[in-house]
């Protein structure tokens, strides 16, 4: 049965990052370099790009982050004297790190989605893959995203263990409370998964920042759109190729075992 | 005869139990990998990904 999980999982992850990498590259990876343009100071202030981020007290990851972003486009110019950390070049390579990332991710949310399948005593096939897909999407997208909407490079932010702690929580609290709603369906289950839901926003994520940048507000806008939206499609082809996949391989796995 | 049904399902509910222990540790460790991991290098090939799927970053 894990041989069969992982095999549907992979065949899931892969076909889904193929679909969200063609999405990110298209629709949100422009934005992201743009808004690093704006990151650097490059479009308003060439020379001193990288003075205030030396100030900042969390110094150390955000220049070693600036940095990365500066590899992008100034690469040979400041790469040797600011912490040097790896990152992929510009271009090709950049593109081929993110779709990596994307199967690496796709995967381990397929794996996920098909351990939860498992874990419920549900037989996968593309609908109920589908269902609890789009619980998965409403976990880790949606609910998160209410709270820390998907931001662009520069967009100042809370201290990152703080936001990646309210993030981990709420996901959870989110998937245990559609866990309790649309499985358990008694009302005190009911009434409980209402209250997972509710609570990590009441208790309040991180708080995103007020101040001004230069990033222009509509690219951050359509940023937090396509990036919900290419998560939604990342997860419902998760889903419906894991509850196809997980079948073609048990017809296959009884095929060989009746031969 | 009952036995040996409770035997088979015992079977199978361990290998159930087994399955989806090991793939939830996987899932969480592939996601974790690419959404979460602090270490520079990864966080930098990742670092497109992390933006569109929301994962806090920075």
């Amino acid at each position: 049965m894990i041989i069969r999980l992982v095999s549907a999982a992979l065949v899931a992850g892969f076909l889904a990052a193929v679909v969200a990498t063609g999405l990110q590259l298209a629709l949100t990876s422009p934005l992201i370099i743009a808004a690093e343009r704006y990151e650097s100071g490059e479009a308003t202030a060439p020379a001193a790009h990288w003075m205030p981020r030396d100030a900042s007290p969390a110094s150390l990851i955000i220049r070693a982050h600036s940095s990365h972003e500066h590899g992008g486009k100034t690469e040979g110019v400041e790469g040797g004297e600011v912490a040097p950390a790896w990152q992929p070049g510009p271009g090709l390579p950049r593109m081929a790190f993110t779709a990596l990332a994307t199967l690496v991710g796709g995967v381990g949310y397929a794996l996920l989605l098909g351990a939860a399948l498992i874990a419920c005593g549900r037989e996968p096939n593309p609908e109920i893959g589908l269902r609890f897909a789009i619980a998965g999407f409403l976990a880790v997208a949606l609910a998160p995203a209410l709270g820390l909407p998907p931001e662009l490079p520069g967009m100042e932010a809370a201290p990152l263990a703080e936001r990646q702690f309210w993030w981990i929580m709420t996901a959870a609290a989110t998937a245990m409370g559609l866990y309790l709603i649309a499985i358990r369906r008694s009302s005190i289950a009911i009434a409980g998964g209402i209250v997972l839901l509710v609570a990590p926003h009441l208790a309040g994520a991180p708080e995103t920042s007020h101040t001004a940048s230069a990033l222009p507000p509509g690219y951050a806008a359509q940023f937090a759109a396509r990036s919900l939206g290419i998560a939604f499609v990342f997860w419902a082809v998760i889903g419906l190729a894991f509850g196809w996949a997980w079948n073609s391989f048990g017809r296959k796995i009884a095929v060989a075992s009746r031969a | 005869m009952t036995t040996n049904t409770l035997v088979l399902t015992g079977i199978r509910s361990n290998e159930r139990l087994g399955a989806v222990l090991m793939a939830a540790f996987l899932g969480l460790g592939l996601v974790f990998m690419a959404g979460f991991a602090p270490a520079m290098a990864l966080h930098n090939a990742a670092h497109d990904f992390r933006h569109a799927q929301n994962f806090p970053c920075h």
